[in-house]
């Protein structure tokens, strides 16, 4: 019986551990500065940007709030990155981007990147600009291995941070609609006693997540 | 004195097999070939015939990383990407391409001009030692472009810059490519589009 009590209390301790790491805080600000609405026919691009000298937006981040965003009730068609940058070479690489508006206004003059927009059907166009990173790095972890085997012991902790912009353009008015930001932080925990138990918080999975139904909402007119 | 079990034995076989393959990857250098694709531009073509000469200099280029006790740590071999990029770029921004072996060869056909690019500088930042989260290269070309006749056009220097950010389960040679690519992707994005901005270049296409 006494066996059974400690077992419980170490499940329930484990169970209450599990769900405070899984806790992650995140803020979504949202900035409106137009109508938004979008067709059955029409498609949105969501593109990373990549001039900052210290940091890009990650592919995953941007392909997973696509990914989002074509799932679920009032989903959106999104084109996919890549094939679009490359569709529209060499008007989006990091170095000729537009940056502003105007940019896509004056890039709008040039056939071929009017007409490929027609092509893929693109009413708005999403610039993420983020990252995420990791900050108080705290304990150690120490591991042996041996002719007997090998195993683990220590406990480490970490914070991750994720900060994200979107922002989002209209290509039919040539304007800047509006402006989502999201700041997401959670602390992760690895606690080894012969096996490592990664307890991570899924910071940028979770401003992913809440960034797409945000963008979803707002592209949508909601 | 006991003898060693059979499977004891096998585990301190596999320890030794396994610390000679550490210590042989830690010595070698890490040879990286540049490999990628690159889509073709979407810009208008110049009514031009060009001949295309690739010099030794750009197809064989090599890099050589060095750690910092002065061993060679990596190795990188570019030419063939610039080739292939070379291959993707020209043909979508002048009516005629030839490939040729030599600038006399060139000089036969009777084109409208004959391109030469070379690599003058490579740079690697690798996050080890910048302590950045990404990767960096950096290449310096010289473009020259000359008359049929072999004479001087144009002589002109662009830069390319690629980055890449780290992650966790990708090697360094993989980080290395990718930043690479990136790299290749800027200078035939500036190469295509400033080609008729270049003074010189500018000038002589007024001379047409």
């Amino acid at each position: 019986m006494k066996h059974a009590i400690g077992r419980n209390r170490l499940g329930l301790a484990l169970l209450l551990l599990v769900l405070l790491v899984s806790c992650t805080t995140t803020t979504i600000d949202e900035f409106r500065q137009g109508e938004t609405s979008i067709e059955g026919h029409e498609s949105v691009v969501i593109l990373g940007r990549r001039q900052a000298s210290d940091y890009e937006t990650r592919s995953e981040f941007v392909e997973c709030v696509g990914e989002r965003m074509t799932r679920g009730e009032n989903s959106i068609s999104i084109v996919p990155e890549q094939e679009f940058v490359d569709a529209m070479f060499p008007w989006f690489e990091p170095r000729t981007a537009p940056l502003r508006t105007r940019d896509l206004e004056r890039l709008m003059t040039e056939a071929v990147v009017a007409d490929r927009m027609t092509e893929f059907g693109v009413r708005y166009i999403v610039w993420l600009d983020g990252f995420t990173e990791t900050t108080d790095r705290s304990g150690s972890i120490s591991c042996t291995i041996g002719p007997g085997g090998a195993g683990c012991f220590g406990f480490g902790s970490w914070e991750d941070y994720a900060n994200f912009d979107a922002r989002v353009w209209d290509v039919d008015s040539l304007t800047n609609v509006g402006t989502i930001s999201t700041d997401a932080t959670g602390q992760s925990y690895l606690p080894a006693f012969v096996i490592p138990i990664p307890l991570i918080a899924r910071v940028e999975a979770n401003a992913c997540s809440r960034l797409a139904t945000q963008l979803k909402d707002f592209v949508n007119g909601s | 004195m006991s003898r060693m079990s059979g499977s004891m034995r096998g585990r301190v076989r596999t320890a030794l097999i396994f610390i000679a393959a550490l210590y042989l990857t830690a010595c070698g250098v890490s040879n990286v070939v540049i490999e990628g694709s690159f889509p073709t531009p979407n810009i208008n073509k110049l009514p031009l015939t060009v001949a295309v000469y690739y010099d030794p200099v750009l197809t064989e280029f090599t890099y050589i990383e060095y750690s910092e006790t002065g061993n060679e740590e990596y190795n990188i071999a570019s030419g063939q990407s610039h080739i292939e990029l070379f291959s993707a770029v020209l043909p979508a921004m002048f009516d005629g391409v030839i490939v040729v072996d030599s600038i006399e060869e060139a000089e036969a056909l009777g084109v409208d001009a004959i391109f030469a690019p070379i690599i003058e500088e490579f740079q690697l930042a690798l996050p080890a030692k910048t302590k950045l989260d990404v990767y960096e290269i950096w290449i310096k070309y010289n473009m020259r472009l000359m008359t049929a006749e072999g004479d001087y056009i144009a002589d002109w220097v662009l830069t390319s810059y690629g980055k890449t950010p780290t992650e966790s389960l990708r090697s360094v040679e993989a980080a290395i490519n990718a930043a690479a690519i990136v790299a290749l992707r800027d200078l035939a994005s500036s190469f295509s589009l400033s080609f008729t901005q270049v003074p010189e270049v500018k000038d002589w296409l007024n001379t047409l």
